[in-house]
């Protein structure tokens, strides 16, 4: 599995916040989507409303989820029935293990790959390598962070944190290319890098935006074609999909075909769709002679496991939530550490893939709520997040718990001192004096306490007002005071 | 020949089971209104799209011609069929095409394509694996050549999109391996929403017990990316050019 470096997610936001490089990407592209998607959901798609559509597509993802066991095996069935294999993982190596099985029978060199997160969660390039096979990332966003060796920045836009001369410079060291600075000119250059493949490559690797249970279907959405090639030429194809891929019938389709690319890049509908069910028919010209569809659970299971976790299944990967984060606009996807940031990200990365490491994460949101407005699919995500703090801090099991005895302790306290109106109105008076001694221009510049002189250390506590609001309302609002 | 059942398959999904609280597969297909909709009521709903299809041509086609152009595709006619092909041939001609590839749908028996191509000097290859052409071959002259044209099996005016589906004398490269791409549109295969194809793809599939076609492609413009920088780009690793000529 890839590297999970979630634990380091402070000091790799903070690193983050300094780069200019990265802070300018951000502000430039964030707003790009933003207003592209804003745009898009003003015209008219159906007769459905943009709301209505949500509402029925989130009901629709959570009956499948509810009967993902259903539809599993209906999905199965109806691959088998076209010609295809399915595969079930249940974890990173499992899956790894079957595409490599897979080369090794048919002797392929080199596989070509459309975008796949599921892959990146694999860490499946780096396995290929090791096992001899050199896989080529086709998407452009993708190409370009594979030959950097880095991790997607972004779900939809891999490479938004590479400005053009960054990418001159690595089509250069690995191409051999003249440096450019003319945008159309470095397509033209990874075009013609990857043509060569698309003709020869033996085997093409995909994952699924969708995957159709009654007609076993896969469907995948692209812009560029690369899906269509890699897909189309090689002789096997093996597609690669979570197991909550699914949709019940080929009818649900148009209703999410419409949200997507909306939601993603503000588009009424991306240059490509394909669907493929099973592998070339004997009368066909052209196509894979071979189709396997992978599930996958790799800690997925964790997720369907918890109530009110197992929303984030309905997930089509659009990245609005993303655009739409103040945390993620700030520190863009490499310090979630793993393969999905944003909110999202901040809520899949710790059950996925072991909840102490990515601690941190359900913190990196200000519970704005913005995320959860723009989710095609109505994912409530600042509940979720809020539930895994819960269990971070409660911990159950009790080894997930993250928190330390003292804050426990000091949280037991506060929940005593503030129970009760009686219990409030002692504490506070009791702080009014214990803070005097600290109070500089109505704040509390450095808590002189274990732990919580954490809190201070950046910024202000605010101190306790003079006279509480509950007696200056008694008086009067316009009533004197010396609160300021 | 049935493919055989992964051993991990049962384990799974007693998993998936068991975290949803159950611990036995359900009885019955769970309640689901597109998955429920047997055929009787499938082809009742069919005879309202065809019906609605029929009423709504003109409005269709127009409106086709509206999102396929702000999706980028030239969009040529609605033309008569006798006047089709010298269209096509002078599109041909604009690129300067050398190497044309072509499918072989039945459109191209009432538009004459080559006879107007060989006026204009350039002769057209359909792409198919006949007795003495492999797969490389086929592979080969698609990538080498300039130009390709297919017709379609549907086009869709809610999203500018032709549906283009290879079998037999489809090969899928036609339409995608050369830099550019011309797709013959018919009056009465313009439907108007994605839901009035998958409602047609859904009986196709009931009638013919479970078989799909095994590929389909919706075509909506050009290749484009915005991978760097966020600055559009046409004409990636499908065709930049794509002109779309309605036949009426
Ligand atoms: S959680 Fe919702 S908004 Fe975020 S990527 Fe998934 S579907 Fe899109």
């Amino acid at each position: 599995m890839a590297k999970v470096k979630s634990a380091a997610f402070k000091k790799a936001s903070a690193r983050a916040v300094r780069d200019e490089g990265i802070q300018h990407a951000l502000t430039h592209v964030m707003d790009h989507f933003t207003e592209a998607r804003a745009e898009a959901i003003a015209t008219d798609y159906s007769d459905e409303s943009w709301e209505a559509m949500r509402t029925r597509a989130a009901a629709i993802k959570a009956h499948t989820i509810g009967n993902l066991d259903y539809y599993l095996d209906l999905a199965d069935r109806s691959v088998r029935r076209n010609g295809g294999h399915v595969h079930f993982a249940d974890d990173a190596a499992a899956a790894t293990q079957i595409v490599i099985d897979i080369a090794k029978r048919h002797g392929v060199k080199r596989a070509i790959k459309s975008k796949s997160m599921v892959s990146e969660e694999m860490g499946l390039n780096d396995a290929l390598e090791r096992a001899g096979i050199e896989p080529v990332e086709t998407d452009l966003g993708e190409y370009i962070i594979q030959l950097a060796g880095e991790t997607p920045f972004h779900i939809i836009a891999p490479a938004m944190h590479k400005t053009r001369g960054e990418v001159s410079d690595l089509f250069h060291d690995w191409l051999k290319s003249a440096p450019t600075s003319d945008i159309a000119r470095l397509c033209s250059i990874a075009r013609d890098a990857l043509r060569k493949h698309f003709e020869t490559a033996e085997m093409g690797i995909t994952g699924a935006n969708f995957v159709i249970a009654e007609t076993g279907t896969v469907v995948i959405v692209t812009n560029e074609g690369n899906g269509r090639m890699t897909t189309s030429t090689p002789r096997v194809h093996v597609a690669i999909a979570g197991m909550e891929k699914l949709l019940p019938a080929i009818e649900d389709l148009p209703l999410f075909l419409r949200l997507l690319p909306r939601s993603a890049t503000g588009q009424r509908t991306t240059s490509y769709t394909s669907f493929i069910s099973g592998p070339r028919a004997a009368s066909d010209e052209d196509g894979p002679e071979e189709f396997h569809l992978i599930f996958v659970d790799n800690g997925r299971l964790n997720l369907l496991k918890d109530e009110v976790l197992r929303e984030a299944l309905s997930c089509i990967r659009c990245g609005a939530c993303l655009n739409h984060c103040p945390v993620y606009r700030k520190v863009g996807g490499h310090a979630y550490g793993w393969v999905y940031s944003g909110p999202i990200g901040a809520v899949v990365t710790g059950p996925m893939t072991g909840m102490k490491q990515a601690a941190d994460l359900p913190y990196a949101s200000t519970l704005c709520g913005a995320c959860r407005d723009v989710c095609p699919v109505k994912i409530d995500l600042p509940k979720l997040l809020l539930h895994l703090r819960h269990r971070h801090a409660e911990g159950s099991p009790r080894d997930e718990r993250t928190g330390t005895w003292m804050e426990r302790l000091y949280m037991r306290r506060w929940h005593d001192a503030v129970k009760t109106r009686g219990a409030l109105e002692r504490s506070t008076r009791l702080g009014r004096l214990l803070q005097k001694p600290l109070v500089r221009r109505g704040k509390l510049r450095s808590l002189p306490l274990p732990l919580v002189s954490g809190w201070t250390k950046d910024r202000d506590f605010p101190a306790l007002a003079p006279k509480p609001f509950r007696q200056i309302w008694k008086e009067g609002l316009g009533g004197d005071s010396d609160a300021g | 020949m049935p493919v055989d059942e992964h051993p991990n398959k049962a384990a799974f999904l007693q998993r998936v089971r068991e975290a949803l609280g159950r611990s036995e597969p359900l009885l019955h297909m769970p309640d689901h209104p597109t998955l429920k909709s047997a055929l009787p009521r499938q082809e009742e709903k069919v005879r309202t799209v065809r019906a609605r299809v029929e009423v709504s041509r003109a409005r269709n086609i127009k409106r086709l011609a509206e999102t396929a152009t702000e999706a980028s595709w030239y969009v040529h006619g609605p033309v008569a069929a006798e006047d089709a092909a010298d269209v096509v041939a002078e599109i041909a001609t604009g690129l300067r095409a050398k190497r044309v590839v072509r499918s072989s749908e039945d459109v191209f028996r009432r538009v004459n394509v080559d006879g107007a191509l060989r006026r204009s000097g350039i002769s057209a290859t359909v792409l198919a694996s006949g007795r003495s052409r492999d797969r490389s071959t086929l592979k080969a002259l698609a990538f080498e050549a300039d130009l390709g044209i297919t017709g379609v099996t549907y086009a869709i005016a809610e999203t500018g999109t032709c549906v283009v589906t290879p079998r037999k004398g489809v090969a899928r490269l036609t339409s995608l391996a050369p830099p550019a791409y011309i797709a013959l549109v018919e009056a009465d295969q313009v439907l108007g929403s994605m839901d009035d194809y998958f409602a047609l793809t859904r009986l196709a599939h009931q009638k013919s017990r479970g078989r799909v076609p095994t590929y389909v492609n919706f075509i909506s413009g050009p290749s484009r990316t915005a991978d760097i920088e966020q600055t559009l780009t046409i004409g990636v690793h499908g065709p930049g050019v794509v002109h779309m000529v309605l036949i009426a």
